[in-house]
């Protein structure tokens, strides 16, 4: 279990989350929605330790996160697959891969088996550049290389970007299948919010860099005040 | 065919090659520490000195010369660690200028210090091979085995950070280090490490020119006696587009042959001059070397 | 307060701060004080040619005073400084490095020895050659400038420094090598200076003073020139390209040709120094033209501070007494003067200084007070 408290992020003037404090289960889905700017991303950068926070801790079954090098985070189990998804364009497939099993808990031989059979596509572009794939398949690789690792905790920040409806929901498929045969833990930011709350189980509406909701996935689905927050229509 | 080894082209390739390789590989330590750090290292060729001296400056206790040879590379390696370390890291993200004049502050320190230690006369050090140009019948090849040594160190010792950087798992955290820094550290690469060690590789290359330029029979090394390597090295690098060690190792011996080609036709003082001008025209018409893929813009 | 106010400016608006005890004599200072700053605001120009002739009178008194050492000294500073002042400008406002400025001062020294020694041209007439032999070297080495970045450009200066030393060699018919050359009295001092001080006309000291009075007025020229291309609006938008290229592109800068300018600029200020050290010297020689001397001007600008006119000036100094200074060092510890390490006390003193500004202090002296003097003021401004 992930346990944020009183989380605040400041980019210079910017504050870009302000005393958020919740709780990540483990072994289920947490969606973290809100509209453009509301401090998703830097939520996710916080417990990866790719920014420093101002101030709150972050609690990874009793390991403080807060101060630790993101490298050592990752070595931690926790698997962070980028906005943007960043895959490593100059680099093969398999080199890809390679990178993300190396500090990780399986072993490379297992964990290709493994990846190649969740992602197929991948299986025949293994000698491609990276750089050469589809924005779809970029996706597939940036999680095959997180999953590789054999994470404990995945953190995703839009998985559904560019992606077509049909390929979303079934990268939300395989996110749920993940989290129940091998209870994984996930924290799954996105714009995308009702396809996000179809997988979750829990949800965080982020607001201005403030929690505005943290409630059950159809809790949260089926309220209508929530809404305007995280489809962005709000004042 | 002994009419063509002896002739005068392929004499002067042959004699360009010892040259070439030398350039070639602190044309390849510029690669290394650009594509990690994109610091261009101006004090890289005082840095191979440094080490070369520490090295070589044993052999006046009479060690042999395998392991001056051998110590000159981790002493080069040392230095490059801690400049990585203590100078250049506070620097990262500083502005451009910040780290060009750290370095050059760098190479004229460590051209002082050698000197105040061992003096500015030329050391060479006689390698356990013969300058001794071998012969066809009465005719001369412009190749001794102290040449043949030299160039097959060289050629051993690129492959060897070839197949570092392509086949291990190291190579491939260098690698990533230097293009994806943020994703490596996501997937638990110490990039820090990374870029520390990136350097010592690229000043223990350098450190093996360096052995190279001294071990030369007329040329020996002297404090400042890297600057003109660095020089055609930095060419050497720029021609290929400072990201490809492929382009650097070319270029450097391509560079090589054309200036023995410029001493033999021409005149000596003019070698360096013309370099750049290749250097200029080169840049001109492709402004990122021509060993460059894709033109990226870093804004 | 933008940073490219003058530095004046600040200090005499720091006087003009708000008056505590009002006593006549401080009320008067603040009157002009503030009249300074009136001035300044209404007539830039006009303001900047009186502080620079006050400038070189209090320094041609100065030349007077002392001894004929200490003018040569002050001469060889004065000349350094214009040199410094134009890498400044490159660097400052373009945002170029040059490793090669050496190699235009070297242009400068040789052209105007070979001019002086086989013409017989006036004083004015030889540095006027010089600069300009410096501004085609630096269109030269410039004009690549506008496809180079960095880093590329950079590296293409350095080699340009170690290459000098080969032209040296190869042109050895005019330059004579190693050897070097002697320029045949360039100046002879008027009547009236001699008989001012009191000295023969063929004296060390009247020739010394001579000298240097000459290069103090040339310094003067140029700074009074370089002060308002600093300031003017097309030097304002020029040193946004240091942070900004785009914007830059977007008010009007045409950035090849502000680029190659720059060269142009800084070479023939390194061209002019070049002559006048050469005046003050009367001898060129080829090694002083290493790859060292390039990296040490690059260094004083660094110490004195990128960008900024009192920065070249402090460098100039610092340039013409460190030989001094740290030849008292080397004595003053007990070092064997003719030891590998005090021959090569110079190049280590400078070499830490560099590295050691740009980690501590990467706005060198004039940047660093400057700041602290801003902040001050505007301490003092948010407290009223
Ligand atoms: N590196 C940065 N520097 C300055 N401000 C930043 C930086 N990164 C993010 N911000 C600001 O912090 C706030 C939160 O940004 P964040 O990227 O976390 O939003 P987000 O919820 O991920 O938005 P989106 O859905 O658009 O990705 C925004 O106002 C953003 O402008
Ligand atoms: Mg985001």
């Amino acid at each position: 279990m992930i346990r944020i408290s009183g989380l605040s992020v400041s980019y210079g003037a910017v504050r870009a989350l302000r005393d958020v404090s919740l709780d990540v289960p483990t072994g289920q889905i947490t969606a973290v929605i809100g509209a453009n700017g509301a401090g998703k991303t830097t939520l996710l950068r916080a417990i990866s330790s790719l920014v420093r926070p101002a101030g709150g801790s972050i609690d990874f079954d009793g390991t403080e996160l807060v101060g630790m090098r993101t490298e050592e985070v990752a070595r931690h189990g926790i698997g962070h697959v980028p906005e943007g998804r960043g895959v490593i364009e100059e680099f093969t497939v398999l080199e890809n891969l390679r990178l993300g099993a190396l500090h990780g808990r399986g072993k490379l031989a297992a964990g290709l088996e493994t990846q190649f059979e969740l992602f197929p596509a991948l299986a025949s572009r293994r000698k491609q550049h990276a750089g050469t794939l589809s924005g779809g398949e970029r996706q597939m690789l940036a999680m095959a290389r997180a999953l590789i690792g054999e994470p404990s905790v995945l953190l995703l920040d839009e998985p559904s970007l560019g992606l077509a409806p049909i390929v979303t929901r079934d990268v939300m498929m395989t996110i749920r299948a993940l989290c129940v045969d091998r209870g994984l833990t996930v924290v799954l930011v996105e714009q995308n919010a009702m396809s996000a709350l179809q997988v979750a189980d829990r949800a965080v509406v982020l607001h201005l860099g403030v929690v505005a909701a943290d409630d059950r996935a159809e809790v949260v689905r089926a309220d209508e005040n929530l809404r305007h927050y995280y489809l962005g229509t709000a004042s | 065919m002994d009419a063509f080894l002896t002739s005068r082209n392929v004499s002067d390739i042959l004699h360009g090659l010892v040259n070439g390789v030398v350039f070639g590989l602190v044309g390849l330590g510029l690669v290394l520490i650009w594509r990690a750090t994109r610091v261009l290292n101006f004090a890289l060729g005082a840095m191979a000195t440094g080490g070369a001296y520490l090295g070589l400056g044993l052999l006046s206790y009479q060690v042999p010369f395998w392991w001056c040879f051998l110590l000159a590379i981790p002493a080069g390696m040392l230095l490059g660690g801690l400049t990585e370390r203590f100078l250049v890291r506070p620097l990262y993200g500083k502005p451009e200028i910040n780290p060009i004049v750290a370095m050059v502050g760098l190479l004229i320190l460590i051209e002082a210090v050698v000197g105040s230690i061992w003096g500015t006369r030329q050391r060479s050090v006689l390698p356990p091979f013969s300058y001794v140009d071998f012969h066809l019948g009465a005719n001369v090849v412009q190749l001794s085995p102290l040449a043949v040594f030299q160039v097959t160190a060289a050629v051993v010792l690129a492959l060897a950070i070839g197949a570092l950087f392509r086949f291990t798992n190291l190579g491939l955290q260098l690698r990533a280090s230097a293009v994806a820094p943020e994703v490596s550290r996501l997937l638990g690469v110490r990039v820090s490490r990374m870029l520390t060690l990136g350097w010592m590789l690229a000043c223990g290359v350098a450190a093996v020119a360096a052995v190279i330029v001294s071990s030369g029979f007329i040329s020996g090394l002297t404090p400042s006696g890297m600057e003109g390597p660095f020089a055609a090295g930095f060419i050497a690098a720029a021609v290929g587009g400072l990201e490809s060690p492929t382009g650097a190792l070319v270029g450097g011996v391509s560079l090589g042959i054309l200036e023995s080609f410029v001493t033999d036709y021409w005149n000596p003082n003019l070698v360096l001059p013309v370099s750049l001008l290749v250097l200029v025209v080169v840049l001109m018409v492709r402004p990122h070397g021509l060993f460059t893929r894709q033109v990226v813009r870093r804004v | 307060m933008s940073t490219t106010e003058p530095r004046a400016s600040h200090e005499a608006a720091s006087l003009a701060g708000p008056p505590r005890r009002r006593g006549a004599v401080r009320e008067i200072a603040r009157r002009v004080a503030s009249a300074v700053v009136q001035g300044r605001r209404r007539h830039p120009v006009l303001s900047r040619l009186l502080v620079t002739v006050l400038a070189v009178c209090v320094a041609l008194v100065v030349t007077g005073l002392v001894s004929g050492v200490t003018d040569l000294d002050l001469a060889t500073g004065a000349a350094m400084s214009i040199v410094i002042l134009g890498l400044s400008f490159l660097t400052g406002f373009s945002g170029q490095v040059s490793l090669g400025n050496g190699a235009f001062f070297g242009v400068g020294c040789y052209v105007f020895a070979i001019f002086a020694n086989h013409n017989n041209t006036s004083i004015g007439e030889d540095l006027l050659v010089c600069t300009a032999a410096g501004a085609l070297a630096g269109l030269i080495v410039g004009l690549p400038a506008t496809r180079l970045r960095g880093p590329y450009l950079a590296g293409m200066t350095i080699a340009v420094a170690i290459a000098f030393g080969s032209l040296i060699d190869q042109f050895s018919t005019w330059t004579n090598g190693d050897q070097g050359l002697n320029v045949q009295s360039p100046v002879t001092p008027p009547a009236w200076l001699a008989n001012f001080i009191g000295a023969p006309i063929s004296s060390l000291r009247a020739t010394y003073m001579w000298r240097a009075d000459i290069t103090v007025v040339v310094a003067g020229i140029a700074f009074f020139l370089m002060a308002n291309l600093f300031q003017s609006r097309r030097g304002r938008s020029m040193r946004l390209m240091r942070e900004n290229e785009v914007a830059a592109e977007l008010v009007g800068v045409s950035l090849p040709a502000a680029r190659v300018t720059a060269f142009v600029v800084a070479a023939a200020c390194a061209g002019l120094g070049g002559g006048l050290t050469t005046l003050v010297d009367t001898t060129v020689f080829g090694s002083l033209f290493s790859l060292s001397l390039s990296i040490q001007i690059l260094t004083l600008l660094v110490i004195g501070g990128i960008g900024t006119l009192s920065g070249s000036l402090i460098g100039g100094l610092l340039y013409a007494y460190s030989i001094t200074w740290i030849a008292e060092l080397v004595s003053g510890i007990g070092l064997n003067s003719t030891s590998n390490l005090s021959s090569e006390m110079n190049n280590i003193i400078f070499g830490a200084l560099l590295v050691i500004t740009v980690l501590v202090a990467p706005l060198g002296i004039a940047g660093t007070l400057r700041f602290a003097i801003s902040r001050r003021l505007a301490g003092r401004r948010s407290q009223n």
